[in-house]
């Protein structure tokens, strides 16, 4: 892979900027302000997991001392209380990703249980033996293990879309990869490992010409920029709420009502149904009918929390200040002698993985750890992506809303560090 | 079972590393074993599939040689800390017969006093105690003297 080319001009992302006061941001999240071994935490680590800012914490918290009961189903206050949070954050959700009613968004635990929905409820019903779902060589294993174990229970198979050298995903290779036996595409907004973005409108366009459903995984995406569904087109669209600075245990499936409502359940149990006798049951509509037993009412009221902070903070802003870290990032980084980033594309999100020359990433993650940065290492749940080019793994440093230079500034002396005792 | 008899290199580790009271330093320690493994020689013959230990971060191979009844080990991974770890390990723990391997536990990893590693890697070398119990009770997996 070739080293990242210095940007001449990486003045955006400074520390502070007019529209995005970083210093403001980062006291809306407690954990920024702790040591790591004495040092300042340095939190690069949000690709995996992120920050809450207060108002989530405060949002989970209240509900539990003030109003907590199960929803949907209480003749009491309380019930009411946490059904009407509840259903608020769906709403708030709902308008997020400018989807057309409250009754596309249905509440998983997290993505991979969305796509496991989708590939259980509307693959079993709608694919077949010979059948093709295309995904592309980038992906996470949550969007290709679900798709394999469905090929290996109907007999339909996986096409793999390339991706080049730099990490680009080419719409030339995706088209080559659809042919009259493509019954689905599955594709990541944003890949974990490169940052590398995939146009997903132009994806949808293709493939509805085709009359190929497309199937969104936004855990990483809808991070990183605005996020219109009805925009996209997409057909289904799948993100997790830990990683959108709400709690973990929470995740989202939109998807289009004539799709939704064509789905047959997922899992059977209370609240997804209208009437149960041993003889006949009957379901009730989506959304209620794919959340089966108690769901994640916290968590649900969190995330809606965690969507009106950004909100407020401006996902155009927020794209725009992580845009301007990154371009300082690669600027910095690309001095250091030895390293070298793993994706290149010219359209990435602030998701930076590395190697250093001679140097095993998991010795240098554990030195940076060492200094307080926390980033991820090894293949990042995209083995195919690591054979693809041909590494054992990477570190990875990914950017959120609250990173600034300072924090990049961290990792690049703790990189030269790790140089220094490793070497 | 067998009562140990006395491990000399193991505690040399315990020792060195109870004097180190500096996490960050500790670390360096381990990463000085780790470097000056490479100098011991892990034969390239060795680094194959049947002698990697599944469920590593990062690869790691031990090789198991008997002689006499008596396990000595010899262990190398791609990175320096694991190779550091591994190295400890296996120079802790040779030269003792199956039986008295079987005595070895959690505490025996414990007593190291490893507090600037993670958990994970604690952890890890828990799987490496285990990893070298199973070889002892398969009886080695290199012959005496040959590669």
């Amino acid at each position: 892979m070739s080293k990242v080319t210095p940007i001449a001009n990486a003045a955006a992302g400074d520390n502070s900027t007019a529209a995005f006061d970083i210093d403001k941001v980062r006291a809306d999240f407690p954990i920024l302000s702790r040591e790591v071994y004495g040092k300042p935490l340095v939190y690069l680590d949000s690709g995996a997991s992120a920050q809450k800012p207060r108002v989530v914490i405060d949002a989970v918290r209240e509900a539990y001392e003030s109003y907590y009961s199960n929803v949907h189903r209480g003749a009491h206050y309380l019930s009411q209380r946490s059904t009407d949070a509840y259903e608020e954050a769906r709403s708030i959700i709902a308008r997020f990703i400018n989807a057309p009613s409250d009754k596309n968004v249905v509440f998983t635990s997290s993505v991979t249980e969305a796509i496991n929905l989708v590939a259980a409820s509307w693959g079993r019903k709608f694919l077949k033996a010979g059948d093709e779902i295309v995904v592309s060589e980038m992906e996470h294993h949550a969007n290709i293990v679900p798709w394999y174990m469905l090929c290996e229970e109907l007999g339909t198979k996986l096409r793999v879309v390339p991706i080049t050298d730099a990490g680009e995903f080419r719409i030339e290779d995706f088209e080559a990869a659809l042919g009259p036996a493509t019954k689905l595409v599955a594709i990541t907004q944003v890949s974990n490992v490169l940052g590398t973005r995939v146009p997903i409108k132009r994806v949808t366009e293709i493939a509805h010409a085709r009359a190929i459903p497309v199937l969104v995984d936004g855990a990483q995406g809808i991070v990183h920029q605005p996020v219109d569904v009805q925009d996209l087109d997409c057909d289904f669209y799948g993100f997790t709420g830990h990683k959108l600075y709400g709690p973990s245990g929470i995740g989202v499936l939109y998807a289009k009502s004539e799709i939704l409502e064509s789905m047959p359940p997922y899992q059977g149990g209370g609240d997804m149904i209208e009437r149960v006798s041993f003889d006949k049951i009957t379901y009730a509509p989506p959304p209620e009918r794919f959340e089966a037993g108690t769901p994640p009412i916290v968590q649900a009221i969190g995330l809606g929390a965690a969507v009106r902070y950004v909100e407020g903070l401006g996902m155009d802003d927020i794209h725009a200040h992580e845009q301007g870290l990154l371009a300082y990032a690669e600027q910095r980084l690309s001095a250091v002698e030895g390293f070298t980033c793993h994706g290149t594309a010219a359209d990435k999100a602030a998701i930076i993985s590395f190697t250093v020359d001679g140097l095993h990433p998991f010795d240098v993650a554990a030195i940076l750890d060492r200094q307080g940065v926390a980033v991820r290492v090894g293949q990042h749940c995209a083995e195919p992506l690591m054979d693809r080019l041909g590494i054992e793994g990477t570190v990875r440093a990914s950017f959120a809303l609250y990173n600034n230079r300072d924090d990049v500034d961290a990792l690049a002396a703790a990189i030269e560090k790790a140089k220094g005792m490793l070497g | 079972m067998s009562a140990l008899p006395e491990l000399d290199r193991y505690e040399e580790f315990v020792g060195a590393l109870e004097l180190i009271d500096d996490e960050d330093l500790r670390f360096e320690y381990i990463i000085d074993i780790g470097k000056k493994a490479d100098a011991a020689g892990f034969d390239e013959a060795w680094k194959t599939d049947a002698n990697l230990m599944h469920g590593c971060m990062s690869k790691v191979w031990i090789v198991d040689r008997v002689e006499d009844g008596r396990h000595y080990f010899q262990g190398f991974s791609d990175a320096i800390i694991v190779k550091g770890l591994v190295t400890m390990m296996v120079q802790s723990f040779s030269g003792l017969t199956g039986d008295e391997l079987e005595v070895l536990n959690e505490g025996h990893v414990r007593k190291l006093n490893l507090g600037a590693l993670t958990t994970q890697r604690q952890v890890g070398m828990m799987a490496m105690l285990e990893h070298m119990k199973k070889l002892g009770r398969k009886g080695g997996n290199v012959t005496a003297g040959a590669a």
